[in-house]
């Protein structure tokens, strides 16, 4: 079966997806008052924070890190989402992607700026982060090249620009069709300006063709290193639970995983609030679920891998962290994660519920849930019950005030990511079009060149 | 600032973990504390509370396991199911161990921690943006984080016990990192007099706050180079070698107490501890 | 150290520093431009003040009665920190954390600052003129018996100073008074050695044998008992010392031990007498007294096994000489004088007189010599009081609105008092009781002569001499107010002397030749003995009693207890709070108890396998009520700790003397019953009996240890040798 229907007419495809950039219904600005709402608590919350320090996070010793180094590590996780859409599947030519990458390219750098915001808030001293940054100083001071907080620094930097400048290299076509369809008005201007005169020519085509592919290999290897390097955050350590060589692939494969159930929640609520059914097709949705459930069998793998590489090792402090793990105070989180991450989504091994949109809605939901308890089981455990025991288990609970910046969180990338879906097309004009079979080399009356026949 | 200093000096920067090539001259500060003499009295905590200007936080904050104290005195039992603790307890003073490969210089990301060529860990407070890494990364978990702005806070120094703050040890505001510096500030004093006299400090004149204040005198400090000092003597007699992370006495029963803790981490701690003695005829 | 030839209190007037300045920089928050911090001018500082150079002066101690001798360092005109004097013969250069603590006695932001007088509920400030002529006006007409004067341990020129002042009135009612005091110990000692304190050598004994004598925490002169245990520890002919401690709640000398026991409260005795007749070598008299006390009928009583009492027995015969201490034996119990009595018998026994139980000196100034505080005189103040027999009361350096036990009802025999003036640091409890306030100097701000109760090699006299200029500008040290008060009585006498410094010089000046000064001049003799700190004199040396007898020596039978209050309440005292006077000095409230790890509140310490049996965990809040009170403390599951016994800190339980102390936890002596020592009238602090009750609440118990409690799991964190495996020989 294809992935679409394939005589959908070029026009209609571009009636259907500007109209989602229409006026927002009431529903809309309900959402958005909601998200600035739990993001003005999260920004209270860091305000309160700043101002009386990181105490306040309920954070002590040995427990000095917390929910922010687990929710970045979960937001740098759900960017792999696009890269692995729209870079990775491109490589392989999977056509299927090409309906949803965009959104999903959208998420990736929305996840990107939230874990940014997140290593700032996490230190103790946020007015001076650019210590970190190799800035011309008069004392002749470098930041320190062996930590691999700083590579997070570097990298994650280095990935944020360059998906924002995929992103928007493959949105050019896009906003050249929406420049054209535009009325006049504050829309018109901005798409102007940012589809950068494109026209539509072969030579421009060319071009976007060979610059796509080259941000899309260029793409690929930083994105791997990226997680890599959060990894390393914990690799490199020798703190118990920490110091495993496999952890690069198993965040890597993390992420991924995080990345498409985020993808396919999303998928379900735009297909739903944008009536994208044309586009985001169940065989596209299914094809999604499938990728899925394969990432979820090889993250399911590496974790027994970790935790079977810990069993037979003669770590002693490292099997305490694990037992802990399973038995201990955190024990409701870790069981959570396995249920979430490894039993949950056996469901998508189903056809049944494949294209089953209500259970997929949950299901997505609990994987990233799982994804989410996953990181905080990493950070909080190994404090708690480190190599040395007299300062194990020391009042490791978050407070109100990590609560709140982690919720604030998601309302911060629901508010960017809202804000987008109604000043970006979210579908993939162009590239939808090249899907569908052109049966027609006329022009219908009502089209000119003008207007869009591209 | 320039690339030339960044490769010319990055091995002095970031190894002075002992090698042949480059061994600690004329200082390596080390310490030995002997368990058998200490009683767990508390008094080098005290003592470092005075000089070192830490802050008292108060019962909540203590709950919350956000205390400061840089030197903590740790109490063990014996572990062996007896229905009163017959052979008494053991106590433990800990504080940091300034290793020489010390897990918590590599991983600070603007280079706030370093190792000093006295074979000092050194926390820099004004460079420390707060990440914490270091204190994620130490074994010993003794590094200690400014949760709240002490000087600020009411009650930690209000007026009048502003006057007791030591000028010579900066008062840290929030955000910042902090750990036991061996007195830096004490060895500092100590060795610009031998300089200005054309001579290295000699052993005895320079104690740190904890060593000076303990009623049995169970802390040895000094010059772990200086063939003369009290504390070569011991390791040397001990037969504990820094640059080990196992000692070769430890091979079959020596008889002999010196240890180190964590010692196969690699981190080769400068602290070393003289193993309790208990009498066996009672 | 500083030079003859000027004039100190000119140094001592630069003060070129006030508010929070110079130390707040760094990378704090602050900045001269929101005037949080400030820039001093040292443009024309004094002759001998460099900035950023410390002095360092010598003085004494004045947290406890051990009297070390201390050395502060003083930089831009205050002092910073406080060492020990390295020529200190009872320190030499140590200092506990409680001596450390003195700064902060010192610049407590809660000291009295201005004389207050009571009017109604609150304090009115008043001049010190009026405070003075309000005494005055008061003590018109009071006969001698009708007044009283309440101290702690006093000694040197202000004891001195007092007994003038008291003989003026023909008072006899000095009531010296110390919550926590060996007294019985001191009064068994008399008897059983001829002297009340005679030198203990731990240093030269191979065995210690202390019976709850806590010499390592709080019991007479822990700084020096401590060095003298490093080198007990080092050995004596190469053979390191052991340490036995027998108490029923473990001290922090119980958890230095070799050997630990668990002993059934107030059976001390009995172990004493089961010990001397395991070693077989008692004759005459003492045979007989311990001949009914066989291993057998020994651990039935006290608990300890009869293997242990032969293993101990053995050691001290095999190692001599040893020595034997009695502590909370003596203190705690209505037979304490027994106990002690029996204890000390051992050291007769195992022939350690004159060994490692040796002659002191004593100071051939005996007008100076120590008052030495015990609980029983607070038992005839507060039976004065209760009678309503006294006008006038003064109180000075003692808080027994506090410290004494609920059952005396102290507080409601004082209220009887027709006038009551305190002399205090802080609003105590007993201030606040008083109808007139007077603001001490701290101890690092006054003048003093101090004579400490146990000598530790020679007789010495301690100078006290002020570390800094006075904080704030109304105190007056206590000297100077004795010598007003002496103006106003016998003027004539007094008038010469401007003030306490004047007169401590003058009286100093006057024995300059038995003091050790006979060759120098005035001025010269005065500034070295500032600058020494510490005047070491020759004294008449006491006498042992070469043996003693034990006729009359009678133990009671354990008592088999009380139904309704089963179990001991031992109050421990512990090294920094000790009495409750130090509870205002924040580095003592968040320095962890060296055995639980808690701070900043109290507990009662249940052994495991009693609080299984009442369902008891950690944190659970525990109602111990006994006949007098109750009193509710967390619960802490402590394995050194009779299981027939539970035990709350003192110190803590203040509700007044400032922003530290009050609210801060309960206290024990609220509840504690009045029972004495048979012989001596002292409190027997072990005595109350109790019961206790869950109350169904729980708390989260704020201490440093995790939840890993003192187990190391299995690594090599704490390690011990045992003396069969290690070899001390070469060891530096």
């Amino acid at each position: 079966m294809k992935d679409i229907r394939e005589d959908i007419a070029w026009v209609k495809i571009n009636q259907d997806v500007l109209k989602s950039l229409e006026n927002p219904r009431k529903l809309y600005w309900i959402i958005i008052f909601c998200a600035l709402a739990v993001f003005s608590v999260g920004v209270g919350c860091e305000v309160y924070q700043y101002r009386n320090g990181m105490g306040v996070a309920n954070l002590n010793n040995p427990n000095v890190w917390g929910l922010y180094i687990a929710t970045f590590i979960f937001w740098i996780g759900m960017s792999h989402s696009g890269t692995l859409l729209s870079a990775i599947l491109h490589l392989m030519h999977a056509d299927w992607r090409k309906p949803i990458y965009r959104f999903a390219e959208a998420m990736t750098t929305f996840s990107l700026m939230t874990a940014g915001l997140f290593v700032m808030v996490h230190i103790g001293r946020l007015w001076q982060f650019y210590y970190s940054l190799p800035y011309p100083n008069e004392r002749g001071v470098w930041p320190n090249f062996q930590s691999p907080l700083l590579w997070d620094a570097m990298a994650i930097f280095t990935y944020l620009s360059s998906s924002v400048l995929f992103l928007f290299v493959g949105m050019i076509p896009d906003l050249a069709i929406c420049r054209d369809n535009m009325k006049e008005g504050w829309r018109k201007k901005l798409y102007t300006l940012l589809s950068l005169g494109w026209e539509g020519t072969d030579r421009q085509w060319r071009n976007f063709r060979v610059t796509y592919l080259t941000i899309a290999c260029f793409l690929i290897p930083l994105a791997v290193s990226v997680h890599s390097i959060v990894a390393s955050d914990f690799g490199m350590s020798q703190q118990p639970g920490w110091h495993v060589t496999s952890f690069p692939p198993y965040f890597v494969a993390g992420a991924l995983y995080s990345g498409c159930a985020a993808i396919i929640t999303l998928f379900i609520i735009l297909r739903y609030v944008f009536k994208f059914e044309e586009y985001m097709t169940l065989p596209i949705l299914k094809k999604t679920v499938r990728l899925t459930f394969a990432i979820a069998m090889v993250w399911t793998y590496l974790n027994a891998v970790e935790f079977a590489s810990v069993w037979y090792s003669h770590d002693g402090a490292s099997k305490d962290v694990l037992i802990q793990k399973m038995t201990g105070p955190f024990a409701f989180a870790w069981w959570g994660m396995v249920f979430c991450g490894s039993v949950v989504p056996l469901v998508l091994a189903f056809k049944r519920f494949q294209t089953n949109i209500p259970v997929l809605l949950v299901v997505s939901l609990l994987l990233n849930l799982g994804m989410w308890l996953e990181r905080w089981m990493i950070v909080a455990p190994t404090f708690s019950h480190g190599y040395y025991p007299w300062t194990w288990d020391h009042d490791q609970w978050p407070s109100m005030i990590q609560w709140g910046i982690v919720f604030g969180s998601f309302g911060w990338f629901t508010l960017l990511f809202m804000v987008f879906c109604k000043v970006f097309p979210s579908v993939s004009m162009y590239e939808v079009k090249e899907m569908v079979y052109h049966r027609s080399l006329h022009l219908k009356k009502s089209e000119t060149a003008e207007q869009g026949a591209h | 600032m320039s690339v030339n200093n960044l490769l010319e000096n990055w091995a002095q920067f970031r190894h002075f973990h002992p090698v042949d090539d480059k061994p600690h001259d004329p200082y390596k500060w080390a310490m030995s504390i002997d368990l058998d003499a200490c009683t767990g009295c508390n008094a080098c905590s005290v003592a470092c509370y005075a000089e070192n200007n830490l802050p008292v936080v108060g019962k909540e904050k203590y709950q919350h396991g956000q205390s400061m104290h840089w030197m903590r005195i740790e109490r063990y039992w014996d572990e062996d199911g007896r229905e009163f603790p017959d052979q008494g307890a053991q106590f433990l003073p800990m504080m940091c161990q300034q290793c020489e490969a010390a897990p918590c210089e590599t991983v600070c990301p603007v280079a706030a921690t370093n190792h000093t060529a006295d074979g000092l860990n050194s926390q820099i407070y004004n460079r420390c943006i707060g990440s914490r890494y270091c204190s994620a990364n130490c074994p010993f978990k003794v590094r200690y984080f400014n949760w709240y702005d002490y000087p600020t806070t009411d009650n930690v120094w209000p007026a009048e016990m502003t006057q007791q703050l030591n000028p010579d040890v900066t008062v840290r505001g929030k955000g910042v990192m902090e750990k036991c510096t061996f007195c830096v500030q004490r060895l500092s004093a100590a060795k610009v007099t031998a300089k200005n006299e054309g001579r290295i400090v000699k052993d005895g004149e320079v104690q740190t706050a904890c060593q000076q204040s303990c009623p049995t005198g169970a802390i040895s400090f000094g010059n772990l180079v200086d063939p003369e000092s009290r504390v070569h003597k011991q390791w040397q007699t001990q037969q504990v070698e820094l640059d080990k992370d196992k000692q070769d006495k430890d091979e079959e029963d020596s008889g002999l107490r010196g240890y180190r803790i964590l010692e196969e981490l690699r981190a080769y701690p400068s602290v070393m501890y003289l193993e309790r003695v208990r009498e066996s005829a009672v | 150290m500083i030079d003859s030839g000027f004039d100190r209190r000119d140094f001592l007037k630069v003060l070129g520093w006030s508010g929070a300045a110079v130390a707040l920089s760094g990378c704090g928050n602050t900045s001269i431009e929101d005037g949080r911090e400030t820039v001093v001018s040292y443009s024309e500082p004094a002759d001998y003040v460099i900035p950023g150079i410390g002095v360092y002066y010598n003085s004494t101690c004045a947290q406890c009665d051990a009297g070390c001798n201390i050395n502060g360092r003083v930089r831009e005109g205050r002092v910073l920190k406080l060492e020990g004097n390295p020529d200190s013969t009872i320190n030499r250069g140590k200092i506990c954390g409680l001596g450390q603590a003195g700064v902060q006695h010192h610049y407590n932001p809660d000291r009295l600052r201005e004389p207050l007088l009571r009017k109604g509920d609150q304090g009115e400030t008043i001049s010190w003129e009026k405070a003075y002529g309000l005494i005055a006006e008061k003590l018109k007409g009071v006969d001698g018996e009708e007044m009283a004067f309440l101290t702690g341990g006093m000694s040197g020129h202000l004891k001195v100073l007092l007994g003038n002042y008291l003989a003026s009135f023909g008072c006899k009612n000095h009531f010296v008074y110390e919550a926590v005091s060996p007294a019985v110990v001191r009064a068994a000692n008399k008897k059983s050695y001829g002297m009340a304190m005679p030198r203990f050598s731990i240093n030269k004994a191979k065995v210690v044998l202390s019976f709850g004598a806590d010499f390592l925490g709080s019991w007479i002169s822990p700084v020096h008992f401590s060095q003298q245990y490093a080198q007990f520890r080092k050995g004596v002919d190469g053979q390191r010392g052991v340490l036995i401690q027998v108490e029923s709640k473990m001290t922090l000398t119980g958890a230095n031990a070799d050997r630990w026991l668990a002993i059934r409260p107030g059976t001390e005795g009995v172990l004493a007498l089961g010990i001397i007749n395991a070693l077989g070598t008692a004759t005459g008299e003492i045979a007989a007294a311990v001949k009914d006390y066989d291993r057998a009928r020994v651990s039935a009583e006290t608990g300890i096994a009869p293997g242990q009492i032969d293993k101990v027995a053995a050691l001290l015969k095999l190692r001599s000489p040893s020595l034997v201490l009695a502590g909370s034996a003596a203190e705690g119990y209505a037979h304490g004088s027994q106990n002690a009595a029996a204890i000390n018998l051992l050291n007769h026994v195992l022939g350690n007189m004159g060994k490692t139980v040796e002659v002191s000196e004593t100071i051939p100034f005996p007008q100076m010599a120590p008052s030495l505080g015990n609980t029983a005189a607070l038992k005839s103040l507060n039976d004065g009081l209760s009678a309503g027999k006294y006008k006038v009361l003064f109180s000075y350096a003692a808080n027994p609105v506090f410290t004494a036990p609920g059952a005396l009802k102290f507080k409601e025999g004082m209220a009887k008092a027709g006038f009551k003036v305190a002399f205090a640091h802080y609003l105590d409890e007993t201030a606040m009781q008083a109808d007139l306030v007077l603001p001490l100097d701290s101890a690092l701000e006054d003048w003093g002569t101090q004579v400490p109760e146990y000598l530790a090699t020679c007789a010495q006299i301690n100078v006290q001499q002020p570390l800094m200029e006075k904080l704030h500008a109304n105190t007056r040290g206590m000297g100077d107010i004795l010598l007003a008060l002496l103006k106003q009585r016998r003027a004539d006498e007094y008038k010469g002397y401007e003030d306490y410094y004047a007169y401590l010089r003058d009286a100093l000046l006057k024995n300059k030749s038995a003091l050790g000064g006979g060759k120098i001049d005035d001025d010269t003799f005065w500034n070295e003995t500032l600058t020494k700190g510490i005047i070491k004199l020759e004294g008449p040396v006491g006498s042992l009693a070469t043996k003693v007898g034990a006729a009359g020596l009678k133990l009671p039978v354990s008592d088999d207890g009380d139904d309704q209050y089963p179990l001991h309440l031992i109050p421990s005292v512990t090294a920094s709070l000790r009495d409750g006077r130090h509870a205002n000095q924040p580095w003592l409230q968040e320095s962890p108890d060296p055995l639980t790890t808690i701070v900043w509140d109290s507990w009662v310490e249940i052994h495991p396998k009693k609080a299984a049996e009442l369902h008891i965990v950690e944190g659970d809040i525990i109602e111990i009520a006994s006949r007098t009170g109750t009193i509710k403390a967390q619960a802490y599951l402590f394995p050194g700790i009779h299981p027939d016994a539970v035990s709350v800190p003192l110190g803590r339980g203040h509700d007044a003397m400032g922003r530290y102390a009050k609210g801060f936890g309960v206290n024990p002596f609220q509840i504690m019953d009045a029972v004495f020592d048979k012989e001596t009238g002292e409190l027997a602090m072990h005595e109350t009996r109790v019961k206790i009750t869950k109350t169904g609440q729980r708390v989260i118990v704020v201490k440093d240890e995790g939840a890993a409690g003192g187990k190391q799991m299995g690594k090599k964190i704490a390690v011990r040798l045992s003396t069969d495996d290690v070899d001390l020989s070469e060891e530096v």
